[in-house]
């Protein structure tokens, strides 16, 4: 079966393309396999406790818990930029896997397509 | 070989489609295929039929619209993203109740699956991101 | 190998302990002020971008300009195509 690496790079609420990007990755789940690596700023996304009841946005962050239920692979993110955030994975809503340069690399080579966003 | 390209930037607030444009075009004049060209975020502006730009600059639009009709290339923009931003086709407008349509002529509003069935079955996908 | 586009000189950060040394870099829009600075990777830059900015004298030796058919074909040698913003 084909295999789809999304990859996202956006934190969340700043726009909507963080919302969108991973509405594809759901969508993306029940056609084939799917991955998930975030990086940069995309690490943000995982953070626990986001309330957007005031700002009156989506609070997206609440289906990362469903991700495994919808078949996405491997939840994935990138251990150096998380070491320059400041930011620890017991920071995050789930569960994630932190991987070095050289094995996302590896990650990235292993999937057939690319999506970013 | 086959592409399928997706389009992420409205025209004039970058680059985007007008990368993706150039892009397409010589996908085609290479001898390859596209499988589909898929608008998402704000690239579904670029269906925007009411857009009418200074005679002195590209008509990115209107040169989407004509590459798509010319070669058979199923131009897609995302229904939710669509939705959103305000491009909308005569079935969404009679739906939502709104007082216009606007969907460019050429292209056709539908949902993420095209994306996703594109990147499945294309040979490379290309992104043209803001 | 990977060919990765960048459009902007930010997005480098996101990339570039992903980009493998056979891997291929497509510099485009605003990501080509990227080519003027050598860069640790084999690097192209779309002319038509290079030359809406003025940059086609202030490009790094090793950037290579090139034309969106051979953007198409350096996509259709690589595996897969990564493209950051």
């Amino acid at each position: 079966m084909r295999s789809i690496l999304f990859v996202f790079s956006r934190p969340p609420h700043g726009s909507i393309n963080a919302q969108e990007g991973l509405d594809a990755l759901l969508m993306g789940s029940a056609f084939t396999t799917c991955s998930v690596l975030f990086v940069g700023d995309g690490l943000m996304q995982l953070v626990a406790g986001q309330s957007t009841d005031d700002l009156g946005t989506k609070n997206f962050s609440l289906s990362f818990g469903a991700l495994k239920d919808y078949g996405v692979t491997r939840i994935v993110c990138s251990k150096p930029d998380l070491l320059a955030r400041g930011l620890n994975k017991d920071d995050f809503l789930i569960e994630v896997e932190s991987l070095n340069a050289a094995a996302m690399q590896a990650f990235i080579r292993n999937h057939d397509k690319v999506l970013n966003f | 070989m086959n592409f399928a390209i997706v389009v992420h930037g409205a025209p004039y607030s970058s680059e985007a489609c007008l990368s993706a444009l150039k892009f397409a075009k010589a996908v085609l004049a290479s001898g390859h295929s596209i499988n589909r060209v898929f608008f998402y975020h704000d690239g579904v502006h670029t269906a925007n039929s009411l857009i009418a730009p200074p005679q002195d600059e590209a008509p990115v639009s209107e040169q989407w619209q004509e590459f798509g009709t010319g070669n058979n290339i199923e131009l897609i923009a995302c229904i939710a993203s669509c939705l959103r931003r305000g491009i909308l086709d005569e079935t969404e407008a009679d739906r939502y109740e709104k007082s216009a349509s606007n969907l460019a002529p050429g292209f056709t509003i539908s949902g993420l699956g095209q994306l996703i069935d594109a990147s499945i079955n294309a040979d490379r996908v290309v992104t043209f991101g803001v | 190998m990977i060919v990765h586009t960048i459009n902007k000189v930010s997005a480098l950060g996101l990339c570039n302990n992903l980009i493998a040394e056979d891997d291929k870099v497509v510099l485009l829009e605003d990501g080509v002020y990227l080519g003027l600075q050598p860069l640790p990777f084999l690097v192209f830059a779309i002319r038509f971008d290079v030359d809406a900015r003025g940059l086609g004298g202030l490009l790094a030796a090793q950037t290579e300009s090139i034309d969106y058919s051979d953007f198409v074909r350096l996509c259709a040698e690589a595996d897969k195509v990564c493209s950051w913003f």
